[in-house]
Protein backbone atom coordinates (compact mmCIF):
# COMPACT_ATOMS: atom_id res chain seq x y z
CA UNK A 1 0.00 0.00 0.00
CA UNK A 2 3.07 2.42 0.94
CA UNK A 3 4.56 1.70 -2.25
CA UNK A 4 1.23 2.53 -4.04
CA UNK A 5 1.13 5.77 -2.33
CA UNK A 6 4.54 6.31 -2.96
CA UNK A 7 4.07 6.20 -6.79
CA UNK A 8 0.64 8.05 -6.79
CA UNK A 9 0.97 10.68 -4.88
CA UNK A 10 4.00 11.96 -6.55
CA UNK A 11 2.23 12.11 -10.15
CA UNK A 12 -0.89 13.87 -8.48
CA UNK A 13 2.10 16.65 -7.47
CA UNK A 14 3.31 16.78 -10.53
CA UNK A 15 -0.12 17.51 -12.29
CA UNK A 16 -0.91 19.78 -10.03
CA UNK A 17 2.11 21.62 -10.48
CA UNK A 18 1.64 21.54 -14.10
CA UNK A 19 -1.71 23.12 -13.73
CA UNK A 20 -0.25 25.84 -11.31
CA UNK A 21 1.52 26.81 -14.23
CA UNK A 22 -0.84 26.63 -16.97
CA UNK A 23 -3.30 28.96 -14.50
CA UNK A 24 -0.47 31.38 -13.85
CA UNK A 25 0.61 31.33 -17.86
CA UNK A 26 -3.07 32.15 -18.92
CA UNK A 27 -4.26 33.89 -16.51
CA UNK A 28 -0.91 36.42 -16.29
CA UNK A 29 0.22 36.62 -19.57
CA UNK A 30 -3.45 37.81 -21.06
CA UNK A 31 -3.30 41.29 -22.70
CA UNK A 32 -4.62 43.92 -20.02
CA UNK A 33 -2.76 43.68 -16.83
CA UNK A 34 -5.05 43.78 -13.60
CA UNK A 35 -3.66 46.91 -12.92
CA UNK A 36 -5.19 48.56 -15.64
CA UNK A 37 -8.52 47.21 -14.25
CA UNK A 38 -7.58 48.20 -11.14
CA UNK A 39 -7.16 51.61 -12.12
CA UNK A 40 -9.99 52.40 -13.71
CA UNK A 41 -11.01 53.54 -17.55
CA UNK A 42 -9.22 57.11 -16.46
CA UNK A 43 -6.12 56.56 -15.10
CA UNK A 44 -2.70 58.25 -15.82
CA UNK A 45 -0.06 55.96 -16.65
CA UNK A 46 1.42 56.92 -13.17
CA UNK A 47 -1.62 55.20 -11.29
CA UNK A 48 -0.97 52.57 -13.41
CA UNK A 49 2.68 52.25 -13.06
CA UNK A 50 2.23 52.56 -8.78
CA UNK A 51 -0.26 50.08 -8.74
CA UNK A 52 1.34 47.60 -10.94
CA UNK A 53 4.53 48.13 -8.45
CA UNK A 54 2.17 47.57 -5.56
CA UNK A 55 0.94 44.17 -6.89
CA UNK A 56 4.04 43.19 -7.90
CA UNK A 57 3.33 43.20 -11.67
CA UNK A 58 6.80 44.19 -12.49
CA UNK A 59 8.80 41.33 -11.02
CA UNK A 60 10.18 38.49 -13.22
CA UNK A 61 7.73 36.26 -14.27
CA UNK A 62 9.35 33.45 -12.39
CA UNK A 63 9.29 35.61 -9.06
CA UNK A 64 5.70 36.60 -9.48
CA UNK A 65 4.95 32.72 -9.70
CA UNK A 66 6.96 31.84 -6.87
CA UNK A 67 5.08 34.97 -4.62
CA UNK A 68 1.90 33.73 -5.91
CA UNK A 69 2.88 30.01 -4.73
CA UNK A 70 4.04 31.01 -1.29
CA UNK A 71 1.24 33.76 -0.90
CA UNK A 72 -1.58 30.69 -0.84
CA UNK A 73 0.77 28.08 1.24
CA UNK A 74 0.90 30.37 3.93
CA UNK A 75 -2.55 31.92 3.66
CA UNK A 76 -1.03 35.35 2.79
CA UNK A 77 -2.84 36.11 -0.31
CA UNK A 78 -2.98 39.61 0.16
CA UNK A 79 -6.19 42.10 -0.56
CA UNK A 80 -8.64 41.95 -2.90
CA UNK A 81 -8.58 45.61 -4.03
CA UNK A 82 -11.93 45.44 -5.85
CA UNK A 83 -14.42 43.77 -3.65
CA UNK A 84 -12.53 45.04 -0.68
CA UNK A 85 -11.32 42.75 1.85
CA UNK A 86 -8.34 40.08 2.43
CA UNK A 87 -8.67 37.27 -0.07
CA UNK A 88 -8.04 34.67 2.70
CA UNK A 89 -11.06 36.13 4.44
CA UNK A 90 -13.09 36.06 1.33
CA UNK A 91 -12.02 32.43 0.45
CA UNK A 92 -12.78 30.75 4.22
CA UNK A 93 -16.12 32.80 4.19
CA UNK A 94 -16.76 30.68 0.58
CA UNK A 95 -15.43 27.97 1.28
CA UNK A 96 -17.12 26.91 4.54
CA UNK A 97 -20.83 27.76 2.51
CA UNK A 98 -19.62 25.59 -0.20
CA UNK A 99 -18.15 22.73 1.62
CA UNK A 100 -21.44 22.44 3.68
CA UNK A 101 -22.98 22.16 0.43
CA UNK A 102 -20.58 19.64 -1.61
CA UNK A 103 -20.57 17.92 1.85
CA UNK A 104 -24.19 17.41 2.02
CA UNK A 105 -24.86 17.16 -1.82
CA UNK A 106 -22.47 14.26 -1.59
CA UNK A 107 -24.06 12.71 1.47
CA UNK A 108 -27.38 12.62 -0.39
CA UNK A 109 -25.52 11.10 -3.19
CA UNK A 110 -24.24 8.41 -1.70
CA UNK A 111 -27.61 7.83 -0.24
CA UNK A 112 -29.85 8.14 -3.22
CA UNK A 113 -27.37 6.14 -5.42
CA UNK A 114 -27.41 3.32 -2.87
CA UNK A 115 -31.17 2.88 -2.97
CA UNK A 116 -31.27 3.06 -6.77
CA UNK A 117 -28.34 0.70 -7.88
CA UNK A 118 -29.27 -1.87 -5.27
CA UNK A 119 -33.02 -1.62 -6.33
CA UNK A 120 -31.92 -1.54 -10.00
CA UNK A 121 -29.44 -4.52 -9.83
CA UNK A 122 -31.60 -6.79 -7.55
CA UNK A 123 -35.20 -6.32 -9.00
CA UNK A 124 -37.07 -8.52 -10.97
CA UNK A 125 -40.02 -5.92 -11.49
CA UNK A 126 -40.03 -4.14 -14.90
CA UNK A 127 -41.51 -1.57 -13.75
CA UNK A 128 -39.10 -1.02 -10.76
CA UNK A 129 -36.21 -1.31 -13.38
CA UNK A 130 -38.11 1.42 -15.98
CA UNK A 131 -38.17 3.70 -13.05
CA UNK A 132 -34.49 3.30 -12.19
CA UNK A 133 -33.26 3.78 -16.01
CA UNK A 134 -35.82 6.57 -16.18
CA UNK A 135 -34.21 8.44 -13.39
CA UNK A 136 -30.49 7.66 -14.26
CA UNK A 137 -31.19 8.75 -17.72
CA UNK A 138 -32.95 11.40 -16.67
CA UNK A 139 -30.76 13.14 -13.80
CA UNK A 140 -27.70 12.25 -15.12
CA UNK A 141 -28.59 14.51 -18.39
CA UNK A 142 -30.69 17.01 -17.37
CA UNK A 143 -28.53 20.28 -16.34
CA UNK A 144 -28.36 21.81 -12.84
CA UNK A 145 -29.47 24.81 -14.06
CA UNK A 146 -32.74 22.83 -15.21
CA UNK A 147 -33.58 20.47 -12.77
CA UNK A 148 -32.63 23.66 -10.26
CA UNK A 149 -35.40 25.88 -11.76
CA UNK A 150 -37.83 22.56 -11.53
CA UNK A 151 -36.87 22.15 -8.29
CA UNK A 152 -37.75 26.24 -7.00
CA UNK A 153 -40.92 25.90 -9.45
CA UNK A 154 -41.88 22.75 -7.56
CA UNK A 155 -41.16 23.32 -4.35
CA UNK A 156 -40.87 26.96 -3.96
CA UNK A 157 -43.51 28.52 -6.13
CA UNK A 158 -45.86 25.90 -6.37
CA UNK A 159 -46.04 24.16 -3.04
CA UNK A 160 -44.15 27.06 -0.70
CA UNK A 161 -42.81 24.69 1.98
CA UNK A 162 -39.08 25.44 0.94
CA UNK A 163 -37.50 29.13 0.43
CA UNK A 164 -36.39 29.42 -3.06
CA UNK A 165 -32.93 30.38 -2.26
CA UNK A 166 -30.90 32.17 0.15
CA UNK A 167 -28.76 30.92 2.97
CA UNK A 168 -28.61 30.61 6.90
CA UNK A 169 -26.04 29.43 9.14
CA UNK A 170 -26.37 26.28 11.27
CA UNK A 171 -25.83 28.68 14.24
CA UNK A 172 -28.54 30.78 14.00
CA UNK A 173 -31.30 27.51 13.76
CA UNK A 174 -30.52 24.21 12.29
CA UNK A 175 -33.86 23.90 11.04
CA UNK A 176 -33.65 26.81 9.28
CA UNK A 177 -30.50 26.24 7.78
CA UNK A 178 -31.38 23.08 6.53
CA UNK A 179 -34.63 24.47 4.84
CA UNK A 180 -32.62 26.68 3.24
CA UNK A 181 -29.75 23.57 2.47
CA UNK A 182 -32.58 21.02 0.87
CA UNK A 183 -32.71 22.35 -2.47
CA UNK A 184 -29.68 23.29 -3.61
CA UNK A 185 -28.36 19.99 -2.16
CA UNK A 186 -30.65 18.00 -4.20
CA UNK A 187 -30.17 20.02 -7.00
CA UNK A 188 -26.19 19.49 -6.58
CA UNK A 189 -26.74 15.59 -5.72
CA UNK A 190 -29.05 14.73 -8.89
CA UNK A 191 -25.97 14.11 -11.74
CA UNK A 192 -23.39 12.93 -8.89
CA UNK A 193 -26.39 10.43 -8.17
CA UNK A 194 -26.85 9.32 -11.35
CA UNK A 195 -23.45 8.48 -12.09
CA UNK A 196 -22.66 6.56 -8.94
CA UNK A 197 -25.68 4.57 -9.27
CA UNK A 198 -25.09 3.40 -12.37
CA UNK A 199 -21.72 2.40 -11.90
CA UNK A 200 -22.76 0.40 -8.43
CA UNK A 201 -25.87 -1.26 -10.51
CA UNK A 202 -23.41 -2.86 -13.00
CA UNK A 203 -20.92 -3.49 -10.49
CA UNK A 204 -23.43 -5.56 -8.02
CA UNK A 205 -25.12 -7.32 -10.84
CA UNK A 206 -21.65 -8.33 -12.06
CA UNK A 207 -20.97 -9.89 -8.84
CA UNK A 208 -24.16 -11.06 -7.54
CA UNK A 209 -23.69 -13.41 -10.97
CA UNK A 210 -19.97 -15.03 -9.06
CA UNK A 211 -19.85 -18.39 -7.95
CA UNK A 212 -19.67 -17.55 -5.03
CA UNK A 213 -22.57 -15.47 -4.30
CA UNK A 214 -24.52 -19.08 -5.51
CA UNK A 215 -22.53 -20.74 -2.85
CA UNK A 216 -23.86 -18.84 -0.29
CA UNK A 217 -27.38 -18.87 -1.88
CA UNK A 218 -27.15 -22.37 -1.85
CA UNK A 219 -25.55 -22.70 2.02
CA UNK A 220 -29.39 -20.99 3.06
CA UNK A 221 -28.01 -17.77 3.89
CA UNK A 222 -30.23 -14.87 3.60
CA UNK A 223 -30.76 -12.49 0.90
CA UNK A 224 -30.07 -9.32 2.94
CA UNK A 225 -26.73 -11.38 4.79
CA UNK A 226 -25.24 -11.98 1.26
CA UNK A 227 -26.16 -8.66 -0.17
CA UNK A 228 -24.65 -7.00 2.72
CA UNK A 229 -21.79 -9.13 3.94
CA UNK A 230 -20.65 -11.01 0.19
CA UNK A 231 -21.93 -8.71 -2.46
CA UNK A 232 -21.93 -5.09 -1.79
CA UNK A 233 -17.90 -5.12 -0.56
CA UNK A 234 -16.92 -6.71 -3.85
CA UNK A 235 -19.32 -4.14 -5.63
CA UNK A 236 -17.68 -0.71 -4.04
CA UNK A 237 -14.12 -0.51 -4.94
CA UNK A 238 -14.90 0.68 -8.23
CA UNK A 239 -17.48 2.88 -7.35
CA UNK A 240 -15.02 5.02 -4.65
CA UNK A 241 -12.98 5.89 -7.43
CA UNK A 242 -16.43 7.09 -9.37
CA UNK A 243 -17.08 9.01 -6.14
CA UNK A 244 -13.58 11.04 -6.32
CA UNK A 245 -14.42 12.26 -9.87
CA UNK A 246 -18.03 13.52 -8.86
CA UNK A 247 -16.91 14.98 -6.09
CA UNK A 248 -14.23 17.51 -7.77
CA UNK A 249 -16.96 17.95 -10.60
CA UNK A 250 -19.36 19.61 -7.76
CA UNK A 251 -17.72 22.14 -7.69
CA UNK A 252 -18.19 23.25 -10.93
CA UNK A 253 -21.81 22.33 -10.30
CA UNK A 254 -21.56 24.37 -7.29
CA UNK A 255 -20.82 27.81 -9.12
CA UNK A 256 -24.62 26.94 -11.25
CA UNK A 257 -26.19 25.92 -8.14
CA UNK A 258 -24.94 28.88 -6.24
CA UNK A 259 -26.23 30.98 -8.64
CA UNK A 260 -29.56 29.47 -9.13
CA UNK A 261 -30.17 29.28 -4.99
CA UNK A 262 -28.29 32.82 -4.08
CA UNK A 263 -25.81 30.68 -2.09
CA UNK A 264 -22.75 32.80 -0.83
CA UNK A 265 -20.05 30.59 -1.43
CA UNK A 266 -16.93 30.21 -3.59
CA UNK A 267 -19.11 29.81 -6.49
CA UNK A 268 -20.48 33.13 -6.41
CA UNK A 269 -17.37 34.40 -5.13
CA UNK A 270 -15.40 33.74 -8.50
CA UNK A 271 -18.44 34.80 -10.85
CA UNK A 272 -18.10 37.97 -8.60
CA UNK A 273 -14.11 38.02 -8.87
CA UNK A 274 -15.03 37.79 -12.86
CA UNK A 275 -18.11 40.17 -13.08
CA UNK A 276 -15.80 42.78 -11.37
CA UNK A 277 -12.53 41.76 -13.40
CA UNK A 278 -10.52 40.65 -10.47
CA UNK A 279 -8.31 38.29 -12.43
CA UNK A 280 -6.12 37.68 -9.22
CA UNK A 281 -8.82 36.37 -7.44
CA UNK A 282 -9.73 34.19 -10.54
CA UNK A 283 -6.12 33.15 -10.25
CA UNK A 284 -6.53 31.48 -7.09
CA UNK A 285 -10.45 30.61 -7.14
CA UNK A 286 -9.26 28.09 -10.10
CA UNK A 287 -6.19 26.85 -8.65
CA UNK A 288 -7.93 25.71 -5.88
CA UNK A 289 -10.91 24.46 -6.93
CA UNK A 290 -8.15 22.43 -9.44
CA UNK A 291 -6.32 21.35 -5.97
CA UNK A 292 -9.49 19.62 -4.53
CA UNK A 293 -9.97 17.88 -7.57
CA UNK A 294 -6.97 16.35 -7.49
CA UNK A 295 -6.23 15.27 -4.22
CA UNK A 296 -10.10 13.96 -4.20
CA UNK A 297 -9.25 12.11 -6.90
CA UNK A 298 -5.73 11.19 -5.14
CA UNK A 299 -7.60 10.16 -2.20
CA UNK A 300 -9.77 8.03 -3.78
CA UNK A 301 -7.78 6.07 -5.72
CA UNK A 302 -5.56 5.23 -2.60
CA UNK A 303 -9.10 4.70 -1.22
CA UNK A 304 -9.62 2.22 -3.99
CA UNK A 305 -6.77 0.18 -3.49
CA UNK A 306 -6.46 0.14 0.05
CA UNK A 307 -10.19 -1.91 -0.46
CA UNK A 308 -8.65 -3.91 -3.18
CA UNK A 309 -5.36 -4.94 -3.38
CA UNK A 310 -5.12 -6.39 -7.03
CA UNK A 311 -4.94 -2.83 -7.79
CA UNK A 312 -1.69 -2.28 -5.41
CA UNK A 313 0.56 -4.87 -7.62
CA UNK A 314 -0.32 -3.31 -11.10
CA UNK A 315 2.35 -1.52 -12.50
CA UNK B 1 -32.87 5.93 -29.90
CA UNK B 2 -35.00 6.73 -32.22
CA UNK B 3 -36.72 9.28 -29.74
CA UNK B 4 -33.46 10.85 -29.37
CA UNK B 5 -32.80 11.14 -33.10
CA UNK B 6 -36.22 13.28 -33.27
CA UNK B 7 -35.85 15.59 -30.16
CA UNK B 8 -32.49 16.30 -31.69
CA UNK B 9 -33.71 16.87 -35.26
CA UNK B 10 -36.62 19.20 -34.45
CA UNK B 11 -34.82 21.04 -32.14
CA UNK B 12 -31.84 21.56 -34.88
CA UNK B 13 -33.73 22.10 -37.64
CA UNK B 14 -35.88 24.71 -35.68
CA UNK B 15 -32.84 26.20 -35.02
CA UNK B 16 -31.92 26.90 -38.36
CA UNK B 17 -35.21 28.05 -40.16
CA UNK B 18 -34.97 30.45 -37.26
CA UNK B 19 -35.75 33.82 -39.90
CA UNK B 20 -38.48 31.88 -41.17
CA UNK B 21 -40.37 30.59 -38.45
CA UNK B 22 -39.43 33.14 -35.69
CA UNK B 23 -42.49 36.32 -35.77
CA UNK B 24 -40.05 39.35 -34.49
CA UNK B 25 -36.46 40.53 -34.19
CA UNK B 26 -35.38 38.26 -31.45
CA UNK B 27 -34.01 41.92 -30.03
CA UNK B 28 -36.94 43.83 -30.87
CA UNK B 29 -38.48 45.28 -27.71
CA UNK B 30 -42.23 46.06 -27.89
CA UNK B 31 -43.22 49.11 -25.85
CA UNK B 32 -45.77 47.99 -22.83
CA UNK B 33 -45.88 44.33 -24.02
CA UNK B 34 -43.58 43.12 -21.33
CA UNK B 35 -43.80 39.62 -19.32
CA UNK B 36 -46.62 38.43 -21.33
CA UNK B 37 -48.23 35.35 -20.84
CA UNK B 38 -48.79 32.61 -23.92
CA UNK B 39 -50.66 34.01 -26.63
CA UNK B 40 -50.97 33.44 -30.33
CA UNK B 41 -49.09 36.68 -30.66
CA UNK B 42 -46.65 35.68 -28.75
CA UNK B 43 -46.41 31.25 -28.17
CA UNK B 44 -43.73 31.67 -25.16
CA UNK B 45 -45.21 35.16 -23.98
CA UNK B 46 -42.41 37.93 -23.87
CA UNK B 47 -39.56 38.48 -21.62
CA UNK B 48 -39.37 41.51 -19.00
CA UNK B 49 -37.93 44.09 -21.98
CA UNK B 50 -41.29 43.26 -23.99
CA UNK B 51 -39.07 40.74 -26.56
CA UNK B 52 -40.87 37.91 -28.09
CA UNK B 53 -39.44 34.81 -25.92
CA UNK B 54 -40.25 31.99 -29.08
CA UNK B 55 -37.71 34.21 -31.70
CA UNK B 56 -35.27 34.58 -28.65
CA UNK B 57 -34.97 30.93 -28.28
CA UNK B 58 -35.44 29.73 -31.64
CA UNK B 59 -32.22 32.30 -32.41
CA UNK B 60 -31.01 30.83 -29.10
CA UNK B 61 -30.69 27.17 -30.29
CA UNK B 62 -28.34 28.14 -33.17
CA UNK B 63 -26.08 29.47 -30.65
CA UNK B 64 -26.30 26.12 -29.38
CA UNK B 65 -25.91 24.57 -32.81
CA UNK B 66 -22.79 26.11 -33.88
CA UNK B 67 -20.62 25.74 -30.90
CA UNK B 68 -21.59 21.90 -31.32
CA UNK B 69 -21.21 21.81 -35.02
CA UNK B 70 -17.69 23.49 -34.71
CA UNK B 71 -16.29 22.67 -31.28
CA UNK B 72 -16.99 19.00 -31.27
CA UNK B 73 -15.31 17.95 -34.78
CA UNK B 74 -12.21 20.03 -34.48
CA UNK B 75 -11.84 18.63 -30.41
CA UNK B 76 -12.41 14.71 -32.23
CA UNK B 77 -9.72 15.49 -34.77
CA UNK B 78 -7.05 17.00 -32.52
CA UNK B 79 -8.13 14.38 -29.42
CA UNK B 80 -7.66 11.18 -31.94
CA UNK B 81 -4.42 13.04 -33.63
CA UNK B 82 -2.58 13.65 -30.56
CA UNK B 83 -4.31 9.55 -28.98
CA UNK B 84 -2.97 7.94 -31.45
CA UNK B 85 0.86 10.05 -31.78
CA UNK B 86 1.50 9.74 -28.46
CA UNK B 87 2.49 5.90 -28.25
CA UNK B 88 5.17 6.47 -30.93
CA UNK B 89 7.40 7.33 -28.41
CA UNK B 90 7.99 7.19 -24.74
CA UNK B 91 8.45 10.54 -24.37
CA UNK B 92 5.84 12.42 -26.15
CA UNK B 93 3.51 9.60 -24.92
CA UNK B 94 4.06 10.93 -21.32
CA UNK B 95 3.99 14.36 -22.25
CA UNK B 96 0.77 14.33 -24.13
CA UNK B 97 -1.05 12.31 -21.24
CA UNK B 98 0.43 14.50 -18.38
CA UNK B 99 -1.37 17.63 -20.71
CA UNK B 100 -4.27 15.47 -20.67
CA UNK B 101 -4.27 15.04 -16.90
CA UNK B 102 -3.82 18.07 -16.27
CA UNK B 103 -6.75 19.20 -18.65
CA UNK B 104 -9.10 16.99 -16.82
CA UNK B 105 -8.15 18.25 -13.33
CA UNK B 106 -10.60 21.37 -14.32
CA UNK B 107 -13.86 21.26 -13.59
CA UNK B 108 -15.57 22.11 -16.77
CA UNK B 109 -17.63 25.20 -15.95
CA UNK B 110 -14.06 26.34 -13.72
CA UNK B 111 -12.30 25.84 -17.54
CA UNK B 112 -14.71 27.74 -18.82
CA UNK B 113 -15.00 30.88 -16.36
CA UNK B 114 -10.59 31.24 -16.55
CA UNK B 115 -11.15 30.81 -20.70
CA UNK B 116 -14.09 33.69 -20.15
CA UNK B 117 -11.54 35.27 -18.12
CA UNK B 118 -9.21 35.60 -20.77
CA UNK B 119 -10.91 35.97 -23.67
CA UNK B 120 -13.11 38.67 -22.20
CA UNK B 121 -16.05 35.92 -22.85
CA UNK B 122 -18.53 35.20 -25.70
CA UNK B 123 -19.28 33.07 -28.33
CA UNK B 124 -15.45 32.23 -28.88
CA UNK B 125 -14.52 31.46 -24.85
CA UNK B 126 -17.45 28.74 -25.01
CA UNK B 127 -16.14 27.17 -28.39
CA UNK B 128 -12.38 27.12 -26.76
CA UNK B 129 -13.88 25.39 -23.36
CA UNK B 130 -15.87 22.91 -25.26
CA UNK B 131 -12.45 21.92 -27.73
CA UNK B 132 -9.69 22.12 -24.63
CA UNK B 133 -12.68 19.83 -22.30
CA UNK B 134 -13.26 17.43 -25.15
CA UNK B 135 -9.77 16.96 -26.46
CA UNK B 136 -8.42 15.21 -23.50
CA UNK B 137 -11.60 12.67 -23.52
CA UNK B 138 -11.49 11.86 -27.59
CA UNK B 139 -6.96 11.37 -27.19
CA UNK B 140 -7.55 8.69 -24.14
CA UNK B 141 -10.11 6.88 -26.05
CA UNK B 142 -8.03 6.99 -29.25
CA UNK B 143 -4.79 5.84 -27.12
CA UNK B 144 -6.69 3.01 -25.65
CA UNK B 145 -8.25 1.72 -28.76
CA UNK B 146 -5.11 2.06 -31.11
CA UNK B 147 -3.00 -0.36 -27.73
CA UNK B 148 -5.48 -2.54 -27.92
CA UNK B 149 -5.70 -2.55 -32.08
CA UNK B 150 -1.58 -2.19 -32.43
CA UNK B 151 -1.04 -5.84 -31.36
CA UNK B 152 -3.81 -7.73 -33.80
CA UNK B 153 -2.50 -9.62 -36.20
CA UNK B 154 -3.98 -7.52 -39.18
CA UNK B 155 -1.83 -5.25 -38.42
CA UNK B 156 1.59 -7.30 -37.82
CA UNK B 157 0.55 -8.11 -41.62
CA UNK B 158 0.05 -5.00 -42.43
CA UNK B 159 3.31 -3.75 -41.31
CA UNK B 160 4.85 -7.27 -42.62
CA UNK B 161 4.13 -6.21 -46.66
CA UNK B 162 5.66 -2.97 -45.68
CA UNK B 163 2.90 -0.89 -45.21
CA UNK B 164 4.00 2.96 -43.95
CA UNK B 165 3.18 4.23 -39.97
CA UNK B 166 0.29 6.68 -41.63
CA UNK B 167 -1.12 3.94 -43.68
CA UNK B 168 -1.72 1.74 -40.79
CA UNK B 169 -2.23 4.14 -38.45
CA UNK B 170 -5.18 6.03 -41.04
CA UNK B 171 -6.44 2.81 -43.51
CA UNK B 172 -6.27 -0.17 -40.28
CA UNK B 173 -6.37 0.97 -37.20
CA UNK B 174 -8.34 4.38 -36.92
CA UNK B 175 -11.67 2.64 -38.81
CA UNK B 176 -11.27 -0.14 -36.28
CA UNK B 177 -11.03 1.88 -33.36
CA UNK B 178 -13.65 4.36 -34.57
CA UNK B 179 -16.98 2.68 -32.27
CA UNK B 180 -15.93 4.23 -29.23
CA UNK B 181 -15.19 7.54 -30.64
CA UNK B 182 -18.62 7.77 -32.37
CA UNK B 183 -20.34 6.81 -28.79
CA UNK B 184 -18.35 9.85 -27.38
CA UNK B 185 -19.44 12.39 -30.36
CA UNK B 186 -22.89 12.18 -29.08
CA UNK B 187 -21.95 12.53 -25.12
CA UNK B 188 -19.65 15.47 -26.43
CA UNK B 189 -22.23 17.46 -28.58
CA UNK B 190 -24.54 17.13 -25.17
CA UNK B 191 -21.14 18.55 -23.39
CA UNK B 192 -21.25 21.29 -25.66
CA UNK B 193 -24.84 22.16 -24.67
CA UNK B 194 -24.30 22.25 -21.11
CA UNK B 195 -21.18 24.03 -21.49
CA UNK B 196 -23.45 26.98 -23.87
CA UNK B 197 -25.93 26.89 -21.13
CA UNK B 198 -24.05 26.80 -17.67
CA UNK B 199 -21.63 29.78 -19.21
CA UNK B 200 -24.19 31.73 -20.56
CA UNK B 201 -26.41 31.29 -17.41
CA UNK B 202 -23.81 32.21 -15.15
CA UNK B 203 -22.98 34.97 -17.31
CA UNK B 204 -19.32 34.51 -18.12
CA UNK B 205 -20.83 32.85 -22.21
CA UNK B 206 -22.92 34.90 -24.69
CA UNK B 207 -23.66 38.19 -23.29
CA UNK B 208 -27.36 40.18 -23.25
CA UNK B 209 -28.69 41.27 -25.33
CA UNK B 210 -27.98 38.64 -27.82
CA UNK B 211 -29.82 35.63 -27.25
CA UNK B 212 -28.90 32.43 -25.76
CA UNK B 213 -30.80 29.59 -24.09
CA UNK B 214 -28.32 29.81 -21.05
CA UNK B 215 -29.15 33.69 -20.67
CA UNK B 216 -32.44 33.41 -21.12
CA UNK B 217 -32.98 30.92 -18.60
CA UNK B 218 -30.85 33.20 -16.20
CA UNK B 219 -32.57 36.30 -17.26
CA UNK B 220 -35.99 34.30 -16.27
CA UNK B 221 -34.74 33.68 -13.05
CA UNK B 222 -36.37 36.95 -10.89
CA UNK B 223 -39.65 36.31 -12.67
CA UNK B 224 -40.03 32.20 -11.69
CA UNK B 225 -43.06 32.76 -8.80
CA UNK B 226 -44.56 35.73 -11.21
CA UNK B 227 -44.31 34.43 -14.83
CA UNK B 228 -42.72 30.96 -14.89
CA UNK B 229 -43.80 30.97 -18.53
CA UNK B 230 -40.27 33.15 -19.43
CA UNK B 231 -38.38 30.00 -18.33
CA UNK B 232 -40.67 27.48 -20.37
CA UNK B 233 -38.64 27.70 -23.84
CA UNK B 234 -34.93 27.48 -22.94
CA UNK B 235 -35.93 24.48 -20.64
CA UNK B 236 -38.10 22.28 -22.59
CA UNK B 237 -35.39 22.72 -25.65
CA UNK B 238 -32.31 21.45 -23.11
CA UNK B 239 -34.38 19.17 -21.74
CA UNK B 240 -34.93 17.57 -25.06
CA UNK B 241 -31.44 18.39 -27.01
CA UNK B 242 -29.34 16.92 -23.70
CA UNK B 243 -31.96 14.11 -23.39
CA UNK B 244 -32.32 13.21 -26.54
CA UNK B 245 -27.92 12.99 -27.61
CA UNK B 246 -27.36 11.21 -24.30
CA UNK B 247 -30.57 8.64 -26.07
CA UNK B 248 -28.60 8.52 -28.89
CA UNK B 249 -25.25 7.85 -27.17
CA UNK B 250 -26.73 4.86 -25.31
CA UNK B 251 -28.92 3.47 -28.29
CA UNK B 252 -25.23 3.71 -30.45
CA UNK B 253 -23.23 2.50 -27.60
CA UNK B 254 -25.59 -0.49 -27.67
CA UNK B 255 -25.87 -1.17 -30.75
CA UNK B 256 -22.08 -1.01 -31.31
CA UNK B 257 -21.32 -3.27 -28.48
CA UNK B 258 -23.59 -6.15 -29.90
CA UNK B 259 -21.51 -6.09 -33.36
Amino acid sequence: MLAYAARRIPSALVVLFLASIAIFAVLRLTPGSPAVVLAGPDADPATIASITHELGLDLPLPEQYAIWLRGIVTGHMGQSYILGAPIATLIGRGLSNTAELTVAAVGLAIVIALVVGIVGATTGSRVLKTLVVTFTTVSFAVPTFISGVVLVLIFAVGLHVLPPGGHASFGSGPLTALRFLILPAVCLALPAAAVLARFLQTSLQHVLDEEYIRVARAKGLPWRQILVRHALPNAFPGVVTVLGIQFGQLLGGAVIVEAIFAWPGLGQLILQSFVSRDYLLVQDLVLLSVTVFIVMQTLTDLAHAALDPRLRLER
Amino acid sequence: MRLGAVFVALIVLAGIVAPLIARQDPLFQTAGASLLPLSAAHPLGTDDLGRDLLSRVLYGIRVDVIVSVIGVPISAVIGTLLGLAGPSSRYTDIAIQRGFDVILAFPILILGIAIASVTNAGLPAIVATVVIANVPIFGRLARTAFLQQRERDYVVAAEAIGAGTGRILFRHILPNSVDPLIVQLALSLATAVFVEGGMSFVGVGIRVPAPSLGNILNESLPYLASNPNFALGPMVVFAMLVLGLNLIADGLNARLSRR
